[in-house]
């Protein structure tokens, strides 16, 4: 239970956590392929100590040096950073960045303006709806747009997902590639003194957009009634905030004022009004043309920290690194299968090593299932760059 | 003086006449020149084209013009003519493959200007990203005022073959490409299949049909292709041509023009200062001389005792510039964050950011204040506060901020039209006028810029006669003019 996470335990836990749980093997696996052509060796790892010390430019040529490490060390938490032409540990300073996974990290302390259950570092089975729409719609743009095929989902260990797509063309791209990518799948832009995060024009969708809304379609109408989005004034002020038409805005704010406060009824009201009103206008409506999907897009779309996708080598935290601060390891989950995670039945490394610990069955069993889902992924990886090398090598020998 | 110092001589020497040598207007400018030519051409020449890279940001800048708007164009060709380039404004209106004797000295004095800047904007990391910043936009300008024919004959010259889709395949996804491609007319028009990062552009601004990794483009937005593999050419020779950069300033002639070549008007960077700044007095100088967006972070800061990254970055360094010591700036921030936090927690996750802005950690450097187009162009998420008011608040939240500050009624207005308008760094001077109860509309470029200008007021270093002085704001402009930032990346 997260209740009794206890951080200054983890250090006679995690040794035994490492030794015996973390999946040295396909981790060591996963890593290695990533490193292609360069050896696993060139690849940086990054280790955050008791008391925050941070020890970067670390590197491991196998798994025997990686248990090593593991145990003499004993990381609070593990971050994977950038695979280097040279052994990162050795010449830093002129090392250059020749590889690194196309990575996306979703959290929900930016959904913090919307969601209502929780803020900050809290997070609930509701406000997790918001990841599971999130990891639907970023793989599926991945799979089907960019052709990726690797893809990983973790569990960050708190309040959010990651996502590592380890495909060569991925791992291969520039940073103007990252920024692109990033900014294809970011619809929802601005700060905090900006009121109307999305702008979508007023000519026809993209096809990426409209697969996004399908998605959204599934989820929006129950997440709309936990999250209570129109419930109260302040947040139908917020709703109102965003109309950009004056005359509409008002109309709005008359016919949902008046009524029950259900999040649900308000919205049909407010779709209803929005489609008479552009009835009676008419021509006005070009620059509310796709008003009802920039709402949604804004309360459901993934929010997505594009720094850490453009940055070549942003160090990001490892799979199955336990999480400082909840003790809950960061487990590979399968995107189909966001939707029914339950929050409190992720593993944590007081459950898993306490055999008296009422959750200890379903943990186990849980963490045996990550481990899997990691497999899986790093196996049919393994098979891709099979497939890559022989048509590299059929490539070269034409020439 | 030759020019092949910075190849070995394994090409084969392009002889002949011009004409074989410069079929088209454009080029891409794949083999260096290789005549000889006076030191007194190799000058002008370089001046000339840093005069219309020059023109070309100015027109995004200061200006304010979309870039590739008509306007925007119709600028630097103004600009060209009015500079006595009329080669360059040749080139640039109508790109075509003529063969009059003009032509081909317009297209020899481009292709040798172009590697001559090559050398002079090698040498550092921003300087090669600036010139390739505008080194794109003129070479995507140029191609898209080309006509049909010409784009043809270039395409033959520099052998891009592509061949389009099959019908069948084309009617399979024309539902696709009708929703995700911006043009009308889609029936007609020949489609061709490329991978992703090949038209990094469309893909950035969701203007072309992706699917599998493969993007659609119909033949008009060759244009990325073409662009992309300039880019990709470009960062390459530069990278090639600063490795001999040794070899080339052996040539004192040259040195000091090629090293002046961009210093001659990119001004300050703000990255070290004379003055110190009390912490105590940042409460009314913010009042006084911040420009807004340094403003409202230092409200924003003091009102809930935190900043976002971003924002601690961008105010971080801005203090620094104007003369804040480290060991106040740790005080500072220390005495905000940890009304909200332990001690302990500010010490281990930001003191060594600040520390760092200061260049004493990680990598060392020292970080210069970031300029208005960073500002402008960087991104803003949830939460964050940074960025620029004009560009980054909605109209009726930088309205109410305005009037808070009991500014009067025309001066907001003249702020919020230029705002609406787009023309943010005017905005900015609107508001310093509004503050300084002046009208010198001074060009805005750099917050530590503004923050100096206002200095300047306030101590009474310039006087101002209050308001209406038309002459000042004419020579004002001008002087600003000279003041262009580096850091100006590619607008995509």
């Amino acid at each position: 239970m997260v209740g009794q996470h206890d951080e200054n335990m983890l250090s006679d836990m995690l040794p035994i956590y490492y030794s015996r749980l973390f999946p040295q093997n396909v981790f060591c696996r996963w890593l290695s392929c990533g490193s292609a052509p360069q050896p696993l060796s060139n690849r940086e790892l990054s280790f955050t100590l008791a008391d925050d010390v941070y020890l970067r430019y670390l590197s491991i040529s196998n798994q025997k040096e990686l248990q090593t490490l593991l145990q003499k060390k004993c990381p609070h938490k593990l971050d994977i950073g950038a695979v280097y032409n040279t052994k990162p540990s050795v010449g830093r300073h002129d090392a250059v960045v020749l590889a690194r996974e196309l990575v996306f990290d979703i959290d929900l302390t930016d959904y913090d303006e919307i969601r209502t259950c929780c803020q900050e570092a809290k997070v609930c089975e509701k406000c997790w709806m918001f990841m599971v729409i999130a990891c639907e719609i970023i793989d599926k743009a991945l799979k089907e747009d960019f052709g990726f095929q690797s893809i990983l989902w973790v569990f960050s260990g708190r309040r959010g997902i990651h996502c590592w797509v380890s495909d060569h063309e991925a791992r291969t791209l520039d940073s103007p590639g990252r920024g692109a990518v990033a900014d294809y799948l970011c619809l929802i832009t601005g700060g905090d003194n900006q009121n109307k995060k999305v702008h979508l024009g007023s000519d026809n969708l993209h096809s990426s957009i409209r697969r996004a809304l399908n998605i959204i379609d599934k989820y929006f109408e129950q997440l709309l009634q936990d999250q209570g989005f129109f419930s109260t004034p302040e947040r139908l002020e917020k709703l109102s905030k965003m109309i950009p038409d004056e005359a509409l805005r008002s109309q709005v704010q008359k016919n949902l004022d008046s009524m029950s406060d259900n999040s649900l009824d308000r919205w049909k009201t407010f779709i209803n009004t929005y489609e008479n009103y552009c009835r009676e206008t008419g021509i006005n409506v070009r620059k509310i043309r796709y008003l009802v999907e920039e709402i949604k897009i804004q309360y459901c779309y993934p929010r997505l920290d594009v720094n850490v996708t453009k940055g070549f080598n942003h160090l990001l935290k490892s799979p199955f690194s336990i999480h400082p601060k909840t003790g809950k390891v960061s487990v590979v989950f399968k995107p189909s299968n966001a939707k029914n995670i339950k929050l409190d039945e992720i593993p944590s490394i007081h459950s898993l090593l306490d055999d008296s610990s009422p959750d200890n069955a379903q943990h186990q069993a849980n963490m045996r299932t990550a481990v899997k889902n990691f497999q899986e992924v790093v196996f049919s990886l393994e098979k891709l760059e099979a497939i890559r090398k022989k048509n590299d090598a059929n490539v070269s020998l034409e020439f | 003086m030759d020019l092949n110092i910075r190849r070995k001589s394994t090409k084969t020497r392009v002889t002949g006449s011009l004409i074989e040598s410069y079929p088209h207007d454009l080029q891409m400018y794949k083999l260096p020149p290789l005549e000889n030519i006076s030191l007194q051409e190799f000058e002008s020449l370089a001046l000339e084209r840093v005069t219309l890279l020059r023109s070309l940001a100015t027109s995004t800048t200061l200006k304010g013009f979309r870039i590739y708007s008509e306007e925007w164009v119709e600028y630097i060709i103004g600009e060209l003519r009015s500079q006595g380039l009329k080669y360059y404004a040749k080139l640039c209106e109508k790109s075509a493959c003529g063969t009059t004797e003009a032509d081909l000295q317009a297209r020899r004095k481009d292709h040798i200007a172009h590697f001559i800047l090559r050398l002079a904007y090698c040498r550092t990391e921003e300087l090669r990203r600036w010139f390739i910043a505008r080194e794109l936009e003129l070479f995507k300008m140029r191609f898209a005022t080309m006509r049909g024919d010409a784009v043809e004959s270039f395409f033959k010259i520099n052998n891009l073959c592509y061949t389009n889709i099959s019908d069948e395949e084309k009617s399979e996804i024309m539902h696709f490409l009708r929703e995700s491609t911006p043009y009308p007319n889609l029936d007609n028009m020949k489609f061709y299949k490329v991978k992703f990062y090949e038209v990094l552009d469309l893909v950035k601004s969701r203007r072309v049909y992706l699917s599998c990794g493969f993007a659609y483009i119909p033949h008009k937005d060759f244009i990325s292709v073409l662009a992309a593999q300039y880019r990709t050419q470009l960062k390459q020779s530069l990278a090639i041509a600063c490795h001999h950069l040794g070899e080339i300033e052996q040539d004192e002639r040259l040195v000091t023009l090629l090293k002046g070549l961009h210093q001659s008007y990119s001004g300050a960077d703000y990255s070290s200062v004379k003055a110190v700044v009390p912490i105590e007095s940042l409460d009314s100088l913010s009042v006084k001389s911040f420009p807004l967006c340094m403003r409202q972070l230092h409200e924003q800061l003091r009102l809930s005792h935190h900043l976002k990254h971003g924002g601690r970055l961008q105010y971080g360094l801005f203090l620094k510039g104007i003369g804040v010591t480290l060991e106040d700036s740790l005080r500072f921030w220390r005495e905000e964050f940890t009304r909200i936090m332990e001690l302990d927690k500010f010490e281990k996750q930001y003191a060594y950011n600040v520390r760092y802005n200061y260049g004493k950690e990680g990598s060392k450097k020292n970080y210069s204040p970031f300029s208005c187009l960073k500002i402008i162009n960087t991104t803003v998420g949830p939460g964050d506060c940074h960025g620029c008011p004009y560009r980054h608040c909605d109209i009726s939240n930088l309205k109410n901020r305005l009037q808070g500050y009991g500014f009067n009624s025309q001066a907001i207005t003249e702020i919020i039209d230029m705002t609406k308008k787009g023309h943010f760094q005017v905005a900015c001077s609107k508001y310093f006028d509004a503050v300084h109860h002046t009208d010198l509309g001074i060009g805005i470029n750099h917050p530590n810029q503004y923050f100096e200008e206002s200095q300047k007021i306030v101590k009474g270093e310039v006087k101002v006669e209050v308001k209406k002085e038309v002459k000042s704001t004419a020579v004002k402009m001008e002087a600003i003019d000279q003041i262009e930032e580096m850091d100006f990346d590619e607008v995509m």
